[in-house]
């Protein structure tokens, strides 16, 4: 009997269950099929959120903008005559969403549907994308806290797939000709479209402040994911916000260096394809060294000279170091001597020589002379070493040219193919550049990107290089193709990356893992539910991202379902999904920031055509016959009378150039006599200031 | 002059009627955004009344239109038949009123430097701004400055300059200083033709395209010019300043050309009837590689 009386209450309690159900779920149906128009609308919304991968917030934003669609339509409807049919203004206003839905039902049983649709739109859509909206975010919450789905393995799919279609939303919508801009109006430098957003905003298209590149920044990448694209992008978008920030006042003029330290044909390829991008982005001239163009070493002053020669030389230790001192003394004799600097290596070769030295030191004093007394038998030494540099560097620290000749450097360092050459260069290429920027009068914007700095960074430590650009205002951007390239050990690893004030971006590597450290965790909610029709194992699918990742552990449960009991509770996981950055595809790219990841499918720049035809390229690879323009070459710098001049040509000294013609007398034919300070010849100098000249000077601080 | 002109005929007829003076003079004027009287009957080697006769012979055509644009004599300027005749593709339209004055410096100088000896023997040619622009066309950049002229010197020519290529600046305003240096390295760095794949635009290390340039300027803005030119360094050896002669300015030529003369100076003097230069382009009609 008891057993009887407990069956039917089992019976009873499952036939109210089910009963509530079906009312409910009649409900439900109900108000689905009352509100036909804006639940269609909200099931359209949301299943294109899913087909397209967007985030909840899209729907919300096209709702926002459909607001002043049913403004105008309510104002419409308030207007009519006062006391006129269908009450007051505001209760026509209040009334009109029921009219509508009442005209809707009326139109459609009458069959024009379409006039239907368009009555009740200003209503429905709003509404509907907003309730689209609301319902996508609860699926989307559902399964990253692991209470959705109906099976444990559905939020892994559900991951799985969400990435695949926000990839391809993200793909074709910077595949549109000019949908992505490479700057915005603000300064922002486009990168590409937006794949995800963890902790960041997430807007269609990715778009970094230009001070996040005034600022350090670090890439990583392997070979063939796209970095080369991701950093010409970078730099280009820099180039364009600094000239246009220069144009308009408010910036100073753009310098970015290039180190490229890999060298070979791959590296001059990049160049070139660079010097195409940058010239679209404004860029007047991008110089590739040593290939197209020499940077100076001797315009240098002559302290900063004397260590840079010092340092290009490398010194034993131990006993060695009593070479090193006489070395730096008879350095600083041959570059600090009366009559200037030298003014080129073959300059500077011809001044270690012993008489040479006595001749320009004849009328020092004492303690100079018995310097060079002492050390004249190791002159000989000095010179045979730097000779050797110089025959190993080449000429591109020969004169004449200087950061300020071109908005862009590309410098190409045979750092795999000549490793100690390389660091002598690197060494002398970062002195210049803070040289360069230290002078007086040279305030410009500068960006200093060093690829695989590693390689030559035993002279100069990439830190140090680091902690120099923040002393001297200069953003520095490290690229390396793994980790452990980014620096010679691990404590400068995480030091560089860890001051990348500017972000880390990520592009496909194996060893993700100090990055995802360097990123941090956030907190989400981990749901456990108990599964029916199998082994009593209790599953514990953690968030979508990582749950993906184990398929093949999840697989055994797969045929279970969901029960009904479970518990939740706030657990932490990395903001950066190590798995997905394994996994990136060509052109993608994490971009970690604040504590926050965007996941980027970076737009590729199309540059100009290609620089020189194969022919015009072969021409120019031959040496080019002396060109009279060309004379401009400065005659400062070398050895004043008496003393004795360069003897051994140094390799790569340019050839003497065909002097300037004068055409003075042409054009005082054409004109009359010269304007201003009359020269001595064209060609052969720098002006010379005539009494005519200082005139105009005064008269221009006269002038207000 | 020898003038073949017919007594009527459709204004598509073509250029018959038309000597090789008007020739060459549509062809400067082309070039130049468009000329006044006086500078016309320079380039034509005659008077102003001349140079209006010739102007009703090119209206007759329909290639040419004219008018009091501002002080001074007349202006005239090629309508599109006029253009096309020519052979280029330039847009119809009259010269900017904003412009009267530089373009008005601009054909000065190139008369004084076509009248000289050297010019003519060395058949040096002339490309204007408006070529340069219309060749560089959407590819010139935003930042791209484009010079008032360039003078070309054939190689072979009998002067020491044979082979090189002159910009050519009429400087009547002063700007800045330091928008002027710029300008200025920017014309004596440059590498590349107007026009040239952007990357070959400014490439250091390959030989200037400019090996000099010369500013004419106004007495207003030679002292910028001058610090600019100090500003330069090393470069300022390529660099040549000159006034620009008298019958540039635009206000003082008011009454030129109504009583019927010649303006005086170089700008009248010494133009060849061939003159080589007018033309515009170069004698074997091919123009410097990029």
């Amino acid at each position: 009997m008891l057993i009887r009386q407990y069956l039917a209450l089992l019976l009873l309690r499952a036939a109210a269950r089910a009963m509530w159900r079906l009312v409910k779920g009649a409900a439900v149906v109900a108000v689905i099929v009352a509100a036909a128009p804006v639940s269609a609308v909200a099931a359209g919304a949301a299943l294109t959120a899913w087909a397209c991968g967007w985030p909840p917030r899209r729907l919300y934003g096209a709702a926002l903008w459909c607001l002043p669609m049913p403004a105008v339509w309510l104002a419409a409807s308030g207007l009519g005559t006062p006391g006129g049919p269908g009450g007051p203004a505001w209760y026509r206003v209040a009334g009109a969403p029921y009219q509508a839905w009442l005209d809707m039902w009326r139109l459609g049983a009458s069959g024009h549907v379409a006039a239907a649709a368009v009555g009740i739109a200003p209503v429905a859509i709003p509404a509907g994308l907003l309730i689209g909206g609301l319902t996508w975010a609860v699926r989307i919450y559902q399964m990253e806290t692991g209470a959705g789905g109906l099976s444990p393995t559905s939020a892994i799919s559900f991951d799985r797939r969400q990435w695949q279609r926000q990839v391809r939303s993200a793909r074709a919508r910077i595949a549109a000709p000019g949908s992505v801009p490479l700057t915005y109006r603000n300064g922002s430098v486009v990168v590409g479209g937006t794949i995800r957003a963890v902790r960041h905003r997430a807007t269609p298209i990715t778009a970094l402040p230009y001070d996040r590149l005034r600022s350090h920044q670090v890439v990583i990448g392997t070979t063939g994911t796209g970095k080369t694209t991701l950093l010409l992008r970078l730099w280009a978008g820099f180039m364009a916000t600094a000239l246009s920030r220069q144009a308009a006042g408010t910036g100073r003029r753009p310098l970015l260096v290039v180190l490229d330290c890999k060298g070979g044909a791959d590296s001059r390829r990049i160049a070139d394809r660079a010097r195409r991008v940058l010239r679209d982005a404004g860029a007047r001239a991008t110089a590739i060294w040593p290939d197209d163009a020499n940077l100076s070493l001797w315009d240098l002053p002559p302290g900063r000279l004397t260590t840079t020669l010092l340092d290009l030389i490398e010194h034993g230790r131990g006993a060695a170091a009593y070479y090193a001192d006489v070395m730096e003394a008879i350095v600083a004799l041959a570059v600090q001597a009366p009559p200037g600097p030298p003014a080129s290596s073959a300059d500077f070769l011809a001044r270690l020589d012993a008489d040479w030295l006595a001749a320009a030191y004849a009328a020092g004093d004492a303690e100079t002379l018995a310097a060079l007394r002492s050390g004249a038998h190791l002159i000989p030494d000095v010179a045979l070493r730097f000779r050797s540099l110089w025959r190993r560097l080449g000429t591109g620290f020969e004169p004449a040219g200087s950061f300020a000749d071109a908005d862009a450097w590309y410098c190409i360092l045979e750092g795999t193919a000549e490793t100690s050459v390389a660091e002598a260069q690197a060494r002398a290429l970062v002195d210049m550049l803070a040289g360069y920027i230290s002078g007086p009068g040279r305030d410009a914007d500068v960006l200093l990107a060093v690829d695989e700095f590693s390689a030559v960074s035993r002279r100069v430590p990439i830190w140090a290089l680091y902690e120099r650009a923040r002393s001297l205002g200069l953003a520095v951007q490290v690229s390396a193709q793994s980790w452990p390239g980014l620096a010679a050990d691990e404590d400068e690893r995480y030091r560089i990356a860890a001051t990348a004030e500017g972000g880390i971006w990520l592009l496909r590597t194996p060893y993700p893992d100090p990055v995802v450290g360097l990123a941090g965790t956030r907190r989400y909610v981990d749901s456990t539910r108990r599964l029916m029709g199998s082994p009593p194992v209790t599953a514990s699918p953690t968030a979508a991202g990582q749950m993906w990742a184990v398929p093949f552990m999840a697989a055994p449960f797969s045929a279970a379902r969901w029960s009904g009991e479970g518990s939740s509770q706030v657990r932490l996981m990395p903001v950066l999904d190590p798995d997905i950055v394994r996994g990136l595809g060509v052109g993608q790219a994490a971009y970690v920031h604040q504590g926050g990841v965007t996941y980027v499918q970076v737009k590729r720049l199309v540059a100009a055509p290609a620089a020189l035809p194969r022919a015009a390229a072969r021409q120019a690879a031959a040496p080019a016959p002396p060109h009279p323009a060309a004379a401009s070459a400065p005659a400062t710098g070398g050895p004043a009378p008496g003393i004795p001049g360069p003897g051994v040509p140094a390799p790569g000294v340019p050839a003497p150039r065909r002097p300037m013609a004068d055409v003075s007398a042409f054009l005082d034919e054409a004109f009359g006599p010269a304007a201003g300070p009359r020269r001595s010849g064209s060609g052969t100098g720098r002006p010379q200031s005539g009494p005519a000249d200082r005139e105009t000077r005064t008269l221009d601080r006269e002038r207000p | 002059m020898t003038v073949r002109e017919r007594p009527s005929g459709p204004a598509s007829a073509g250029p018959r009627g038309l000597g090789d003076r008007d020739i060459g003079a549509m062809l400067f004027t082309a070039e130049m955004y468009g000329l006044q009287l006086d500078l016309l009957a320079a380039v034509l080697g005659g008077t102003v009344p001349r140079a209006r006769a010739a102007v009703a012979r090119w209206r007759r055509f329909g290639y040419a239109d004219a008018g009091r644009l501002g002080p001074g004599p007349s202006w005239v300027w090629l309508t599109r038949a006029g253009l096309a005749a020519c052979g280029v593709r330039y847009a119809p339209i009259p010269p900017a009123l904003s412009r009267l004055a530089h373009i008005r410096a601009v054909s000065t100088v190139r008369l004084a430097l076509a009248a000289t000896a050297g010019y003519q023997q060395a058949g040096a040619f002339w490309r204007g701004e408006r070529r340069l622009r219309a060749r560089a066309g959407t590819r010139a950049g935003l930042r791209e400055h484009l010079p008032d002229g360039e003078v070309h010197w054939p190689d072979g020519a009998p002067v020491p300059w044979a082979g090189e290529c002159w910009a050519i600046e009429a400087e009547l305003t002063r700007k800045t200083v330091t928008r002027t240096t710029a300008i200025m390295r920017e014309l004596l760095g440059r590498t590349g033709d107007y026009g040239c794949p952007a990357a070959d635009a400014a490439v250091p290390g390959r030989p200037p395209r400019h090996a000099r340039a010369l500013y004419v300027c106004s007495a207003a803005a030679r002292p910028t010019v001058l610090r600019a030119r100090e500003a330069l360094g090393p470069l300022a050896a390529r660099l040549e300043v000159r006034d620009l002669p008298p019958q540039a300015s635009l206000s003082a030529r008011t009454d030129a050309g109504r009583d019927g003369t010649p303006p005086d100076g170089p700008v009248g003097e010494g133009l060849s009837p061939q003159g080589p230069a007018l033309d515009g382009s170069p004698p074997d009609g091919r123009e410097r590689a990029c």
